[in-house]
């Protein structure tokens, strides 16, 4: 068992113009750290994994596993296993096959093998279709089998690319808490990419978030949550997102308030230490919120916001209601080119997670109340946190 | 309360280390090439040693005059002589003439095709019967037609039994009809391989737009010509060349078993004028030049073939 | 039949055909007619061997009677049993070279590529445009110059040249849709690309192996020029060949050569009606989606 270190990894395809898919990367994942890489479509993750696996070569920077680095390293020599999307499975081989295949192929007993496929297929609940091929099994099942093939391995770390993307929603939810039980049981680095960042903040023990090759943040679930590094992962991480409004700041009387629209909000004292505000006051920032902050009880909480309900989502156990939140910017909103209204209007919907049994009807105006413990600003050009770091 | 945010940390990088891409190619990228280069590389062997280098050196022998014993250099007016041998433009001819034959190879299949594709009962029993003639040599096909056409075969005895006793043919001993026998016999053995053909290209036709039409109101015919045909446009090309490099360069066996290139020369086409050329009468160097016309038509064939799918897509 | 009985009224007046039904009948059964017709068309020289081989020339030529004659001498007019040998040594000899050499390079085209494949890739392609008589005399004086127009082997190596092209074009296309995954799993799981090759892609592609292999057979079974020329010895004549030979001489009894012929088309007519399955995907491989 070994860590891996990516140590300022880059990676250009050939033919990509010199656009990195992977952009100076560094990155350690700790022996037995499940490691969640996530982000949106097309910003690096599965090429990052497929640079640990040694699939695909690395431009500039090193990788290392268990301290040796592995750039010019045969991935078979790597002791790593990986766990493909579509599960790669060898469709001419039983179950007991595919997963000892690999033990098979670096000489190990008959016997040996036997007895790692029968563990595995216990830990995995496959002992019934030991003898099966890949086609006479359900997607479920054969996504066990990838996995057990990883695991009959013991290897140095695990690659996982979006393992549960081909699964229905419930089998997902299923396979996610098992996949986490396995991988704290056999206790092996584990590097996971998805693009879902509730598979990310329910597996990992860390998460790192990517976007367009870069590295955004490396964190624990609840820290991202909390302390989102940027505008990015601040709208990434959390479902429904958080809530960012663009807002200026202005001081008077000792007090710090935040306008928009024709509203405005008490910022309350302590994010005067925490974040960096001095410098922002007279200015635009991006101002977030998450939408469990927003509540229909107004009474008890520090500030209230009006809004027009657009959208009325009831999920059962609570309600999302979709809101715009000024009514009089629409107009200036007309004024501005396209794109720029596009972002001043997204900008200025958010959402709140309501209980259910709030009464909210769409069309109608509403007042709720905001809970001010968890603000999160921004810089509105490049969407850096405002938080002041204490490390 | 610490944050890890690596990129709030992350130091610039010192201009002087500006990363510069290496594309540098890993072990396995490397194996790959390798492994590829070494798999392909029997194959690449074997066509150029037994493709590739005859066609130059039939470039070179079509321009000597070779007997089989001694070798002249005659250069490239051993081509413009060629065209004028009048041999040679009577057997193009022929080649021309039998072009006339790719229509029906092409129109009775799909009729074939069609009437398959009805899936009435049994169909799949008439199905393989209706390819069989494709499994059986062309030499087999060729005897036996031959035994059809002869003046004591088949044909004459339809020809007796419907009451025609007076109009008894001999198309195969008659330069004038000759070739038409031959051209039957070539639609014939198109047929399996061309349905066969068509029938994969109906099989993969949506069913439920032929119905959304029917219920439309549309008449079958309509069906067949603005949904059917049009779908089958990409099988009805592959047929069309299949048939026209048959035409070209598979009729030596058929040639060879029903008449021998003759009555004279109305049966030789070009393919068989350079087996004629070359092993009949030990011209080795213009039997070469004649095997290099054909290649040339066929090119013309292929080019005009990929113009016409170029224009499509 | 109980149904009839519990309701006989029903069987008395048994439903009326509305006029589109009768039609659909008709059609159906014009249908009917119009294929038996087209299978009679089709089987006319099969049922020719076979009808012309049990007579004697005589028989034959007054259209009456049978015989086994023929059957009893076909062996001394045409050494059937010499000449189907020599058919299947050099099939399958050739069919062996053709798919080793095209599978190989097919994976390679399909899966392994290096810089410039797609530029050989295409040349290989294209060399299967090139009719056997365009080269014919070159590829006849190099064979004969090399002595090998007097062995199996002349013919054998012309066939798998002739072959392979079209091989290679079959076999990337049927790679093509093997998911790269599958070669990077077995690459992460230990193999090199010799193992890659023969453990996890050599038993996934069967039907490939299976739809050139019958391709293969049937144009080289069928073949006659190639035999004709590069194989000078009698001996070593394939059967089509031998027929062609005794064909062209039109001294042999046409109820015997039919016998014979009825025996040269068998082996590919089998082959044929047992995998038809494979000769249909080869013919319209990449064009069916
Ligand atoms: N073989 C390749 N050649 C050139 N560019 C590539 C190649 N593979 C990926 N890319 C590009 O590199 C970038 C990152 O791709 P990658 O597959 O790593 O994304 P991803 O994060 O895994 O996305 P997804 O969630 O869609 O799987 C993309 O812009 C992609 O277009
Ligand atoms: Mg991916």
């Amino acid at each position: 068992m070994a860590d891996v270190v990516f140590e300022r990894v880059t990676k250009i395809y050939p033919g990509a113009n010199g656009v990195p898919a992977v952009n100076d990367l560094s990155l350690s994942v700790a022996d037995g750290e499940f490691m969640v890489l996530v982000g949106p479509s097309g910003c690096g993750k599965t090429t990052a994994l497929r640079m640990v696996a040694g699939l695909e070569e690395i431009s500039d920077g090193t990788i290392a596993i268990g301290g040796t680095v592995m750039n010019n390293v045969l991935p078979k020599d790597r002791d790593i296993a990986m766990v493909f999307q579509n599960y790669a499975l060898y469709p001419q081989m039983t179950v007991a096959q595919n997963m000892g295949f690999a033990l098979k192929i670096r000489g190990v007993a008959k016997a040996e093998i036997a007895q790692r496929v029968g563990e595995a297929a216990r830990i995995l609940r496959l002992d019934e279709y030991l003898d099966r091929r890949p086609k006479a099994l359900s997607g479920g099942q054969r996504q066990r089998v990838a996995m057990g093939r990883a695991i009959v391995r013991e290897p140095q770390a695990f690659l996982m690319d979006e393992p549960l993307s081909n699964l229905d929603a419930q089998l997902r939810v299923e396979m996610r808490t098992e996949i986490a039980r396995i991988q704290r049981l056999l206790g092996v680095a584990t590097v996971y990419v998805t693009h879902d960042q509730t598979e990310a903040m329910t597996m990992g023990d860390r998460v790192a978030v990517l976007r367009g090759g870069l590295l955004q943040q490396v964190d624990t679930p609840q820290d991202l949550y909390d302390f989102p590094a940027n505008e990015f992962v601040a709208g990434f991480i959390g479902s429904p997102p958080m809530n960012l409004i663009l807002a200026n700041l202005d001081e008077g009387q000792g007090v710090t308030r935040a306008h928009f629209g024709d509203q405005s909000l008490l910022i309350p004292e302590q994010y005067r230490s925490t974040h960096a505000l001095a410098q922002w006051i007279g200015r635009q920032v991006v101002l977030g919120f998450r939408p469990e902050d927003l509540v229909a009880d107004n009474s008890t909480t520090d500030d209230l916001l009006r809004a027009r309900v657009d959208l009325r989502e009831a999920l059962g156990s609570e309600i999302l209601a979709y809101l715009a939140i000024t009514s009089n910017t629409d107009v200036v909103l007309d004024a501005l080119p396209t794109s720029d209204a596009e972002t001043v209007r997204k900008r200025s919907r958010v959402v709140a997670r309501l209980s259910a049994r709030t009464d909210v009807v769409e069309g109608s105006l509403i007042t709720l109340g905001l809970t001010t413990d968890n603000l999160h600003f921004f810089d509105p050009n490049g969407g850096r946190s405002l938080r002041v770091l204490t490390s | 309360m610490a944050i890890s945010a690596l990129d709030l940390r992350r130091t610039p990088r010192r201009a002087g280390s500006r990363f510069r891409p290496t594309y540098s190619t890993s072990l396995l990228t490397r194996r790959r090439r390798r492994m590829g280069l070494v798999l392909t590389l029997p194959a690449l062997v074997l066509i150029t040693l037994l493709i590739v280098v005859p066609i130059g050196q039939a470039v070179y022998y079509s321009m000597t005059e070779w007997n089989g014993v001694t070798t002249t250099w005659i250069g490239p007016s051993a081509w413009t002589q060629a065209f004028h041998n009048p041999t040679m433009w009577r057997v193009l001819e022929n080649n021309a003439l039998l072009l006339l034959s790719v229509p029906f190879a092409l129109g009775i299949p799909l009729c074939i095709a069609v009437l398959l594709h009805q899936k009435v009962a049994g169909w799949k029993i008439f199905r393989s019967i209706y390819f069989l003639p494709t499994a059986i040599s062309w030499v087999v096909i060729g005897l036996v037609a031959e035994h059809f056409f002869a003046y004591s075969g088949t044909l004459n005895s339809m020809l007796d039994w419907l009451g025609f006793s007076h109009s008894h043919t001999n198309l195969l001993g008659n330069e004038s009809t000759a070739l038409i026998a031959l051209g039957v016999t070539f639609i014939f053995s198109m047929i399996g391989t061309n349905t066969m053909l068509f029938l994969t290209g109906l099989a993969t036709l949506d069913p439920s737009q032929e119905e959304a039409a029917r219920i439309d109101g549309a008449s079958s015919w309509k069906i067949f010509r603005h949904i059917t045909i049009p779908h089958l446009t990409r099988f009805i090309q592959l047929a069309f060349v299949i048939t026209i490099i048959s035409a070209f360069s598979a009729l030596f066996s058929l040639i060879f078993v029903m008449t021998g290139g003759g009555p004279g020369y109305s049966t030789t086409t070009m393919e068989f004028l350079v087996y004629q050329t070359g092993f009949a009468q030990a011209q080795f160097g213009t039997a070469a030049l004649y095997g290099l016309i054909l290649f040339i038509i066929m090119c013309v064939v292929g080019v005009f073939q990929l113009r016409l799918l170029g224009a499509k897509d | 039949m109980s149904t009839a009985l519990v309701t006989p009224a029903h069987v008395a007046t048994p439903p009326k055909l509305t006029p589109r039904q009768i039609r659909r009948r008709v059609a159906r059964a014009v249908l009917l007619v119009v294929m038996i017709l087209v299978a009679g068309v089709m089987l006319y020289p099969f049922v020719v061997m076979l009808v012309t081989s049990f007579k004697t020339e005589s028989q034959y030529l007054i259209g009456r009677g049978s015989s086994l004659q023929s059957w009893k001498d076909l062996n001394q007019t045409l050494p059937i049993y010499q000449e189907l040998l020599n058919s299947t040594i050099i099939c399958s000899a050739s069919i062996f070279i053709v798919l080793v050499v095209g599978g190989a390079a097919g994976f390679a085209f399909a899966k392994l590529q290096f810089r410039g494949s797609n530029v050989v890739f295409l040349t290989v392609v294209s060399a299967m445009m090139v009719p056997l008589q365009a080269i014919l005399m070159p590829e006849f004086v190099n064979m004969a110059k090399l002595g090998l127009t007097t062995s199996y082997f002349g013919a054998v190596i012309v066939y798998a040249a002739l072959g392979t092209p079209f091989s290679i074009f079959l076999f990337t296309t049927y790679f093509r849709r093997i998911p790269d995954e599958l070669i990077e799993a077995g690459i992460v799981d230990g193999l090199g690309y010799t193992g890659v090759l023969t453990r996890l892609i050599l038993p996934m592609a069967l039907p490939a192996i299976a739809t050139v292999t019958v391709l293969q057979f049937i144009q080289i079974w069928d073949d006659l020029l190639v035999g004709l020329l590069f194989l000078q010895n009698p001996s070593q004549r394939p059967i089509t060949v031998g027929l062609a030979a005794l064909a062209a001489g039109r001294t042999t009894s046409i109820p015997e050569l039919l016998a014979g012929s009825l025996v040269s088309a068998l082996p590919a007519m089998l082959v044929y009606l047992g995998f038809q399955r494979f000769l249909i995907q080869g013919l319209t491989m990449g064009i069916d989606r």
